[in-house]
């Protein structure tokens, strides 16, 4: 799976909110790949959602970056001003010591590699907020120059006829890649169906809605594709001009998954689309999410708190606590060998339908003061097997290490 | 055990513009005392609407066509809103889904929990001495006409007043000294994690907090103030608050945890009999009780009051209620034969108003009249049957015709419908213009009156052979049972100490802090613990939970029902748990009912109902949750519930069940019995059915769960 290229990079995402700086999400780094299923776990409250909403570009992300397809979409500025203020409180005591020792030279230098420094972060910091910007042109113009690169030694290659051929193609996909807008490859299915569809728009104008802010024009064109779509996610196409009232909250999260289907995503953010509705309706819309994934090559960031829908829908899992990933391991690899006591305290809480299991089952308190002692080394995030990442400090590694019989 | 309540042939409908949805269609089902029963089921199975019922808050467009939900001998469905105003909240309490609409944004946390107490209390303690007194009443006047001496009579009743209040006060005292031992063990528990974290500063209010919390739990048969290993304890936590400083924590966790052994110690000490003492107190040698402990004087009190009191009061009461059920004796065979006579009156097929209602007053006034007041084995059917018959014949008479305008529509939409039909048939149907069984509210009728009768001569046959000496024990303690109530002052102080009890109880840090917040200070499950909080705070029989940890994740999920169970296994509360998650039944559930279509389609325990499920949609539910080794596509219930305007013939759940046979189409499967605690109501189990097993995923689920349970006992 490593040598493959990721479809998302997530590095060092810092999300803050408020002037006290509320950390909701707290440097966290991973990497989806294409048609994988990535879920997300966590109590409520420790940064699920708002990871799912900074990836989509809701919120200006505080820190770190976000790289979609190769293009960085987001980045925020506090990487920049955080090292500015880190360096210059560092160099300041560095001349300060050379001063001392009546080290001039030294000292001046030391002043002009800070000036440096400066400037070359304020660049960086100029760049991320163009990323952030203008990410939506600069990913056309690399996707052009990619196609004018791809068609070069085959226009040099060919004459005459044939490379007036190949010209008209090239300046064909040239148009089609002008277009093209990298944000609207992702897309979001909201946990709430009720509140997350205009009451007031028919099911068309809903599922249509995308289509026409992307310009297009042709009714016929949005009207088949809305009746494919309908049918694809198990309505039928004279429900189109019912409005959303009138569906049950099965088929209204159906319509919620049309809506963002229909824009051809390549990866879905799917933030607790089973939560709110009922068993037996849950089942329909994940075995429908399962289909379309297969059937469309989709990548889906599961966001849920369900974890044993979790474990059955996705192929990774990585495990959120207050703002930041705990684990992070394959789906079967986590349930099989937990190694953080609050992935452990998780999986003992969920109940199974088995009434012996559950007169059995003991969960386990998560008490990070007890749990943890950081004082003399803090954890850092470290593969303890291929593709197995724990927040740990070293003893605790070693102690990981050795529970899983390495 | 006994039975907390008991709903029989229940049938609840909704008036709508479409016609009437028949939301619960004939469900029974009993709730014993101090178990769990789950009700499982899709939204709109009807899961929700029962439970309201048994609350009394259906939406003002449903009728209660039918049945009886009986609860301490009353029947639930007959009271009126003042008679829900005693038990709704108080015996009888709910959690909804979500915390936050339940709670009232705009008053302090505070307010909002000790509300109930403080209304509880005061109305508690009006109607206890009501019926204490009218009670007495009764009894002294019964014991008179048995042939007492009027003059012992009185003497006997004046000390049993006194004794019995006497006893109230030692008992209400004992059990609030009592509740702030426990609590006062709680927050050691607390500040033992606390001293581990050296968080000195969270520390020091605790200390005060436990100190005041000792205070108020010395109490002479608890923990007398001064008992020598106690009072050690104390010194020394005291001692070693003093010299703590936040960083060596060792020399407190040893004080802490000797002075919680010592408080558990004098906890787990056997209750003393408050009755003894409280006659020993007010009668006899008080001195005599010093110094001893608790099972020394009981070994002192109760034979003393026995020998002094007891068995002379206890005889004279006995010959007091033989006396009064014989005298109503005679009454109760001259109402039966009433009755018997009066049937072919209500069995006719139409009934006629004024001689129905002729007989109904005489007969209402006959039973009346044989109730007897001083049987504390309330019958049901006699006390009710008055208004139950009075509801039903205006049903069935105010029905036909009280209701031109209904008529006139019914006959304009059957003319239309008919137009319609000529060109399209089978265009729609018409909502009957008589919502009321005519039918069922006859049999309704009758059935009553033929109980009722029946009821009466199976007492009548019995009538010699009661124990009366053992009911005379039984009056002693409902006596008992009321002063306490009397006696039991809530004031407003007391009710916010049980408010921060409760608080502490259900999880939730810093109660006083929290106690002055308003709920949007409150994360979810926050909100959630305050009001499973305020509904315990009122000392119910029965919880209905309804949906309580849906909205949750699974952390607070687990932490809410494993709060719930030991609230429930502390005060030994009864629980109705509604959800659709399989999972959390399996966890709370002691009984199962699955409902489907306003159904019960299977009922049994959890281990029958998980292990040997019988009904086709059980199979389908548990088909089409993923588990955690679940790797196949998973097997959804195709379609939707049926609408419930028109309900389907035959099975409801025919239509969307792949095993449906052809007699699913056509009749509704009655409950049959698998064992002695199963029942399941398909056609699959007739002994003529083809056999169906259960489909693979479900049957290779339940092997895994073997297998599971195998390696644990495996290891142990």
């Amino acid at each position: 799976m490593d040598n493959r290229e990721p479809i998302l990079q997530v590095r060092h995402l810092k999300q803050y909110f408020g002037r006290k700086d509320f950390k909701a999400v707290d440097d966290i780094s991973f990497d989806i790949y294409p048609g994988e299923v990535f879920g997300l776990v966590g109590e409520s409250g420790c940064g699920k959602t708002t990871t799912g909403r900074a990836i989509i570009k809701l919120y200006n992300i505080t820190g770190g970056e976000v790289i979609f397809k190769g293009q960085r979409i987001s980045a925020g500025p506090r990487t920049f001003t955080d090292a500015i203020a880190a360096e210059k409180i560092a160099s300041a005591q560095r001349t300060e010591e050379l001063k001392k020792a009546g080290r001039t030279d030294e000292a001046q230098a030391e002043e002009q590699r800070l000036a440096a420094f400066i400037q070359e972060q304020k660049q960086a910091a100029k760049e991320a907020r163009r990323d952030q910007k203008d990410c939506v042109k600069l990913y056309r113009e690399r996707r052009q120059g990619e196609i004018r690169a791809q068609y070069e030694p085959k226009l040099a290659a060919a004459s005459g006829e044939a490379r007036h051929a190949l010209e008209k193609e090239r300046d064909a996909r040239l148009k089609e890649a002008s277009r093209e807008n990298i944000v609207t490859k992702m897309q979001m299915i909201f946990q709430d169906p009720v509140s997350s569809l205009n009451p007031r728009m028919t099911v068309r104008e809903i599922i249509a809605e995308g289509l026409r802010i992307q310009g297009v024009r042709d009714e016929k064109y949005i009207n088949d594709q809305v009746c494919q779509m309908l049918e694809r996610v198990g309505l039928v196409k004279e429900h189109a001009d019912r409005y959303p009232h009138e569906f049950s909250g099965g088929q209204r999260q159906r319509i919620g998954i049309a809506r963002a289907v229909v824009m051809k995503p390549e990866l879905i953010i799917a933030d607790e689309p089973v939560s709110a509705l009922d068993v037996s309706i849950q089942a329909q819309v994940i075995n429908l999410l399962n289909d379309l994934r297969h059937e469309m090559g989709l990548t889906i960031l599961f966001i849920a708190h369900d974890l044993s829908v979790v474990k059955y829908f996705s192929d990774r899992i990585a495990v959120m606590y207050f703002g930041k990933i705990v684990e992070l391991a394959g789906s079967d690899e986590l349930f099989a060998h937990p190694m953080h006591p609050y992935t452990r305290s998780l999986l003992s809480a969920i109940p199974l339908p088995d009434p012996d299991y559950e007169q059995r089952r003991k969960r386990i308190v998560y008490q990070p003061a007890i749990a943890h002692d950081y004082s003399q080394e803090g954890p850092q995030f470290m593969e303890i097997v291929p593709g197995h990442f724990v927040s740990a400090n070293s003893a605790e590694a070693a102690r990981y290490k050795a529970e899983y019989g390495l | 055990m006994s039975k907390a309540l008991e709903v029989k042939n229940l049938r609840i409908s909704f008036k709508v513009n479409e016609g009437t949805v028949k939301a619960v269609r004939d469900i029974s089902f009993d709730l014993e005392k101090g178990e769990t029963l789950c009700i499982v089921g899709e939204s709109g199975s009807g899961k929700s609407v029962t439970a309201k019922a048994i609350l009394g808050i259906l939406a003002g467009n449903s009728i209660v066509e039918g049945g009886e939900i009986i609860y301490r001998g009353d029947d639930l469905i007959k009271y009126t809103e003042r008679d829900f105003e005693k038990i709704r909240g108080n015996l009888i309490t709910m959690i909804f889904q979500d915390p936050l609409s339940s709670l009232n944004p705009i008053m302090r946390i505070g307010k909002q929990m000790t509300e109930a107490t403080i209304l509880n209390g005061r109305t508690n303690r009006k109607n206890a001495k009501k019926d204490y007194t009218t009670k007495l009443d009764q009894i002294e006047k019964a014991m008179s006409a048995a042939g007492c001496p009027a003059d012992r009579v009185r003497e006997q009743l004046r000390t049993f007043r006194a004794m019995a209040g006497e006893a109230s006060r030692l008992e209400s005292a004992y059990h609030l000294a009592r509740d702030y031992a426990d609590s006062a063990v709680l927050s050691i528990e607390q500040m033992l994690v606390d001293v581990h974290e050296n968080d000195l500063k969270r520390m020091q209010p605790q200390f005060r907090e436990l100190d005041e919390k000792i205070e108020k739990s010395y109490d002479p048969y608890l923990l007398p103030k001064g008992e020598k290993p106690f009072a050690d304890a104390v010194e020394r936590l005291h001692k070693a608050e003093q010299t703590y400083d936040g960083k060596d924590g060792r020399q407190l966790t040893d004080c802490l945890t000797a002075l919680r052994d010592e408080l558990k110690a004098a906890l787990g000490r056997t209750e003393p009999d408050f009755f003894a003492l409280g006659y020993t107190i007010q009668h006899g040698d008080r001195t005599a009780l010093r110094g001893l402990d608790t099972d020394g004087m009981n070994a002192l009190a109760r034979p003393y009051l026995d020998e002094r009191f007891m068995d002379g009061f206890l005889a004279d009461l006995a010959s007091a209620l033989r006396h009064s059920a014989q005298q109503a004796l005679p009454l109760k065979e001259k109402a039966a034969a009433a009755i018997r006579r009066a049937l072919p009156v209500f069995q006719r097929e139409t009934l006629d108003k004024a001689a129905c209602e002729r007989a109904a007053r005489e007969l209402t006034e006959l039973t009346g009249r044989s109730i007897d007041r001083l049987s504390l084995h309330k019958n049901t059917k006699a006390t009710t049957f008055g208004t139950t018959m009075e509801k039903n014949l205006r049903r069935y008479f105010d029905g036909v015709v009280n209701n031109p305008k209904e008529l006139r529509r019914e006959a304009r939409q059957t003319e239309k419908l008919k137009r319609a039909a000529a060109r399209k048939p089978d265009v729609g149907k018409v909502t009957p213009a008589v919502l009321v069984d005519l039918d069922l509210t006859r049999r309704n009728i009758v059935t009553a009156m033929e109980e009722l009768a029946a009821s009466y001569e199976q007492e009548l046959a019995a009538g010699s052979e009661t124990d009366y000496a053992a009911q005379a024990r039984e009056m002693v303690e409902a006596l008992r049972g009321m002063s306490y109530t009397m006696t039991n002052k809530v004031s407003k102080q007391a009710a916010y100490d049980k408010a921060i009890r409760i608080m502490e109880d259900v999880g939730i840090k810093e109660p006083r802090k929290r106690f002055r917040q308003y709920p949007f200070e409150f994360s979810g499950g926050m909100r959630q613990r305050i009001v499973i909080a305020i509904a315990v705070a009122a000392n119910p029989e029965i919880l209905i939970c309804d949906e309580p940890t849906t909205a949750l994740d699974v952390t607070i999920q687990a932490q809410i029902l494993e709060l719930i169970n030991e609230v429930k296994r502390k005060r030994n509360i009864s629980v109705i748990f509604i959800t659709h998650d399989l999972g959390v039944v399996a966890n709370m559930a002691d009984r199962v009912a699955v409902m489907y279509a306003g159904k019960i389609v299977e009922y049994g325990t959890a281990r029958d109902v998980f292990y040997h499920p019988a009904h086709p949609y059980t199979w389908a539910l548990l088909a089409s949750m993923p588990d955690l080794d679940t790797k196949e596509k998973l097997e959804a219930i195709g379609g939707t519930p049926p609408n419930m305007v028109y309900p389907p013939k035959g099975d409801a759940f025919a239509e969307r069940n792949e095993y449906a046979l052809a007699v699913d189409f056509e009749r509704e499967p009655p409950m049959f019995q698998i064992s002695d605690t199963h029942w399941a109501a398909t056609w699959l189990l007739h002994p003529k059915a083809p056999r169906i097993d259960p489909p693979k995923s479900v049957t290779d689920r339940i092997r895994r769960m073997r297998e599971r349970e195998e390696a644990a006992n495996g290891q142990p």
